[in-house]
């Protein structure tokens, strides 16, 4: 395994791009990229990405770099392979998508690809919102979280659903590699990278990236809010390989989701009900992928009641 | 080779015999036989093609796209509700200049829903930078899927190619076509060689971020390989004709128009039906021809002109409709006819895959050359259609 | 008419301070138009807006090309654009510095006017957001909007959005920097060259806009040209490195968004080329010595 001292140091998305300071985005890229090689070709589709990296005539990019459209990464990504495929070039197919253009409007062109099991590597740059239009609300916002489509309003305030369970809808694929990853987990990062690169067929890396202005946070703080979200459960290391999953990494102890939501102004209107809400969906989150209770004083609480349990009603409806 | 084949099969002949590199494919009728007849190529060992099966029109452009930036030479097909779908990427693949070439069997696009012939689904798609042409049997649908990807793929055009068959018309209907060895289509049309592309040995950036102060050059730019196209495509068609022995006149072409007085501008399998009737006409003594519209984009204003100097009156037929009065061909036809002073006639008929029959057509003359005697005619006039009097 | 151009930084909140005076113009009975132009800016990249005020309606939809004032958030500002371009001869230029007017070089010698607003917004805002302060200033430098005007404005415009408090924080820094701007003349010692950019005619265009590396006159093009854009005026602090304390564990180097830290001394040592640093201060957050310091990036 490549360790951070063995990583190339050629700036195959090199300085100059426009990106926030503190970005978390850039961070991923930057490393993702180091780790894959320059025989990659990239696709990204319409996010902050295209604009920090591409505004003609400059480029950060130095592999190829393609882009067309928001909702079309699985897609471009299988033309790409095919092409290259059919003039027998080896290339590592990259694409490069927000969690807008996975968890939302590219879900389809995803599971196209994924389904088709195509040699391709999809990663989705996971900061929780639609943050190149301005911050609003995408399928993987979490709870309570502000966004300008989730204001705190005197009726209602922040993001009423809870952060949509993609790992699973893409695991469901029954494809070769499914992890998480986050850039405050440098060796796990290169790694899953490096396996994946490493792999055939349809790969799938999830990173969580922060975005400074859309969780309204201090940009030195990048890399120490990841850590937290993985301490305390918001984010969890793991991985799928051919349908077996292992924890990557696990916390000594599950933290307070307070301590992670409190480095973030988008959190910072939350009520303590909402905050045990979210506490309680981090729990159960806690449960099933670490197979134990997590820390007695936060998780006690008896969880909810699990939404698709079978009732009485439904066994009349649908049968048992 | 003669084989009686449809149009659809005649299609997927004709992206065989230019030894496509990938095909990104979803289906749709009425032209869903295009596809199964590649994969059938495909799977027989007849093709060595990369045959994709995508989960939708949207999916299939962007894969075109993308293997065509990627270096591949790139065929598809769609319809209707599915070029609809892939409008979006339409308007990446041309100004990106990426030559893929679409057939697209023309079919009415909803709602309410319906399968049949129509041109509204291609109409939509007109300023979106792709070349477009209609054709009016299975040969010249085989023939025009290799002169497309020539078209296309030259240097001085390099832009997307959508040729359009009528669907049922054609994509259904089995008529005799002469199918072209494959030694001659790879003298004609050699290998895809482009200059920029995805390629890690020289990277290039294709489909960057664009501000304002760019972007009015790049659209410009396009438009010179619009007027390059126009020269290419007499190019191409005269040394297809001297190659395989068939003409198609390049933009338009026309049928008995030497001493016409009175003309009908033509699409599709119309032409086709038309030639009777003017053969008819013809006997009766009256003077009238057909310009056969093959390409709407680039739109052959300076061809028309000519070929319209010494006519009275001149019709105009119109599949699609553009909801504000005249349809879309008539309005280009005006527009492109500025200043000259004889009357031109609306004819709509075939909405929705309505069979154009003969009478139909006779009409059209007829109300034309009424206008030409100096008659008054209603200038947009609809056939066939219930409540209306033509 | 008089016309207002707004020159700042992604995040320091030109746009609302151009809305801000169009609001204060329209309650003294003007007519005004602000808005700004519709980039993609993130966080820290150079932005303009533009402030129309007028007595009778504006029609004029276009950008604001021969300015009455230019305002300047940000002085590092100065180093790349040319602030004074097209200013009408008897205009002025007010810039947030903690200079005197009479010591910034702006090429030429034109009516100037300057605040500390930096200072003044850390001071009370605790946080280097100078919109409000710089208004001050303008109110001050131009007469052409009185002072309480603008308070009143940026109490309702502010306190709307953030909350009394936060309107009413911002209205004293507003009048803070009224009281403390100064007025002069700028120097004109720079050779004000015209930024360099590559323009071809559409005949010279890849085709496509399909760029491979390239060099023109301007500089680079194409894939990893983006090194062209020197980006050190972003920051606001920058990383100093302790030697000593290093131990070259090489987590600033691989969490660095930019790429400014570079390994030399084949792989031995480190190095910063500030030309590429934002100043997000991640570097000194995770180092496990401590041994980077963040140091204001303009003495």
């Amino acid at each position: 395994m490549i360790t951070i001292k063995e990583l190339s140091d050629d700036n195959l998305f090199t300085a100059g791009h426009t990106a926030c300071p503190g970005c978390g985005v850039a961070m991923s890229i930057r490393n993702a990229i180091r780790v894959l090689g320059k025989d990659t070709a990239v696709y990204v589709p319409a996010s902050c990405a295209v604009v920090f990296g591409t505004t003609f005539p400059y480029g950060a990019w130095k592999v190829p770099f393609f882009h067309t459209a928001f909702e079309n990464t699985g897609a471009c990504l299988t033309g790409m392979q095919a092409a290259f495929e059919k003039k027998g070039k080896k290339v590592t197919v990259v694409g490069f998508a927000g969690d807008g253009g996975t968890y939302d409007i590219g879900l389809q062109s995803m599971s196209g690809a994924a389904e088709r099991n195509e040699d391709i590597i999809y990663i989705c740059l996971d900061n929780e919102a639609y943050m190149n239009t301005g911050i609003q609300r995408s399928g993987g916002t979490p709870f309570g979280a502000w966004t300008t489509t989730t204001p705190v309003g005197s009726n209602i305030q922040g993001n009423q659903r809870f952060k949509k369970n993609l790992g699973d809808i893409v695991v469901a694929h029954e494809i070769p590699y499914y992890a998480t990853l986050s850039i405050g987990h440098p060796l796990d990062f290169i790694r899953k990278v490096e396996k994946a690169k490493n792999m055939k067929g349809f790969r799938f890396l999830h990173m969580f990236t922060p975005c400074i202005p859309g969780w309204k946070m201090d940009p030195a703080k990048t890399v120490e809010v990841t850590k937290r979200a993985v301490e305390s459960g918001m984010w969890t290391l793991y991985e799928v390989e051919n349908g077996e999953k292992k924890v990557t990494y696990k916390p000594g102890k599950m933290k307070s989701v307070k301590d992670y939501l409190n480095m973030q102004g988008r959190f910072r209107h939350m009520s303590d009900e909402d905050i045990n809400k979210l506490q309680m969906w981090v729990c159960r989150k806690w449960n099933l992928h670490y197979h134990e209770k997590g820390a007695p004083d936060i998780c006690e609480v008896a969880p909810p009641v699990e939404h698709h349990a079978i009732t009485e009603e439904h066994r009349e409806m649908h049968g048992p | 080779m003669k084989k009686v084949i449809t149009g659809d099969h005649a299609v997927a002949i004709g992206a065989k015999l230019c030894r496509v590199d990938v095909v990104p494919a979803y289906p749709i009728t009425p032209q869903t036989l295009i596809i199964e007849h590649i994969a059938d190529f495909v799977n027989d060992g007849e093709l060595d093609t990369k045959f994709l099966t995508m989960e939708s029109e949207h999916s299939v452009m962007s894969a075109a796209a993308a293997a065509s930036a990627a270096g591949a030479r790139v065929f598809t097909a769609t319809s209707s509700q599915g070029l609809a779908f892939m409008h979006e990427m339409l308007y990446a693949t041309a100004p990106l200049r990426l030559p893929v070439v679409m057939a697209n069997a023309s079919r009415t696009l909803g709602g309410p829903p319906g399968i049949w012939c129509e041109y509204n689904d291609s109409m939509g798609a007109r300023d979106s930078g792709w070349l477009q042409l209609y054709v009016e049997d299975n040969q010249e649908a085989l023939d025009m899927i290799i002169q497309s990807f020539r078209i296309a793929e030259d240097k001085r055009v390099l832009l997307p190619v959508m040729p359009c068959l009528d669907g049922f018309v054609l994509t259904h209907t089995v008529e005799p076509v002469e199918i072209p060895t494959q030694e001659e289509v790879d003298s004609f049309l050699g290998p895809y060689e482009p200059d920029i592309i995805l390629d890690p040995a020289r990277p290039a950036m294709i489909g960057t971020f664009m501000p304002a102060e760019y972007i009015m050059e790049l659209r410009r730019q396009t438009v010179a390989a619009f007027d390059s196209a126009k020269d290419v495509i007499r190019e191409v068609n005269s040394e297809f004709s001297k190659k395989f022995g068939r003409d198609y006149g390049g933009l338009v072409d026309t049928y008995r128009m030497d001493d016409a007085k009175v003309a009908l501008i033509t699409m599709g399998t119309v032409t086709s039906t038309s030639r009777e009737v003017v053969d008819d006409l013809r006997q009766k003594g009256e003077k009238v021809g057909i310009i056969k519209l093959r390409f709407f984009r680039p739109f052959p204003s300076e061809d028309l002109r000519k070929l319209v100097s010494n006519l009275d009156a001149l019709g105009v037929f119109d599949r699609s409709i553009s909801y504000h009065g005249g349809g879309p061909v008539y309005n280009e036809v005006r527009s492109a006819l500025f200043g000259m002073k004889m009357p031109v006639i609306n004819h709509f008929a075939g909405l929705g895959g309505r069979d154009v029959t003969e009478d139909q057509i006779f009409k059209m003359f007829e109300l034309t050359s009424r206008a030409a005697k100096g008659e008054k005619v209603k200038e947009v006039n609809w056939h066939n259609t219930r409540g209306e009097t033509v | 008419m008089f016309e207002v151009r707004f020159h700042g930084r992604g995040g320091q909140g030109a746009v609302m301070a151009a809305q801000t005076l169009a609001e204060a113009a329209v309650n003294e009975g003007n007519y005004a138009v602000a808005f700004p132009f519709f980039g993609a800016e993130r966080r820290g990249a150079p932005v303009l807006a533009f402030t129309r005020i007028d007595e009778k309606k504006i029609y004029s939809k276009t950008q604001v090309y021969a300015p009455d004032c230019v305002v300047v958030l940000d002085d590092s500002l100065l180093d790349t654009i040319d602030v004074v371009s097209g200013l009408k001869p008897n205009g002025t230029v007010i810039i947030n510095s903690k200079e005197k007017p009479d010591d910034i070089d702006l090429g030429v010698s034109v009516r100037t006017a300057s605040v500390n607003a930096t200072s003044i917004a850390l001071e009370i805002l605790k946080a280097p957001i100078t919109n409000t302060a710089i208004l001050g200033a303008f109110a001050k430098a131009t007469g052409i909007i009185r002072i309480e005007s603008l308070e009143a404005s940026i109490k309702q415009k502010f306190g709307e959005k953030l909350g009394e408090k936060v309107g009413e924080r911002n209205a004293f820094a507003a009048r803070t920097a009224y009281e403390k701007t100064i007025i002069g003349t700028s120097r004109s010692v720079k050779k004000l060259e015209a930024k360099k950019q590559w323009l071809p005619k559409y005949q010279d265009y890849p085709i496509g806009a399909a760029l491979i590396e390239g060099k023109t006159e301007a500089g680079l093009i194409g894939p990893g040209s983006f090194i062209e854009n020197k980006v050190s005026g972003w920051a606001t602090y920058r990383p100093l490195r302790d030697k000593e304390k290093c131990t070259m564990c090489l987590l600033c180097w691989f969490y660095c968004p930019e790429g400014t830290i570079i390994r030399i001394s084949d792989r031995g040592d480190l190095m910063t080329n500030y030309d590429y640093c934002k100043g997000c201060g991640v570097c000194a957050n995770e180092c496990p010595v401590d041994a980077i310091k963040m140091v204001r990036a303009r003495a």
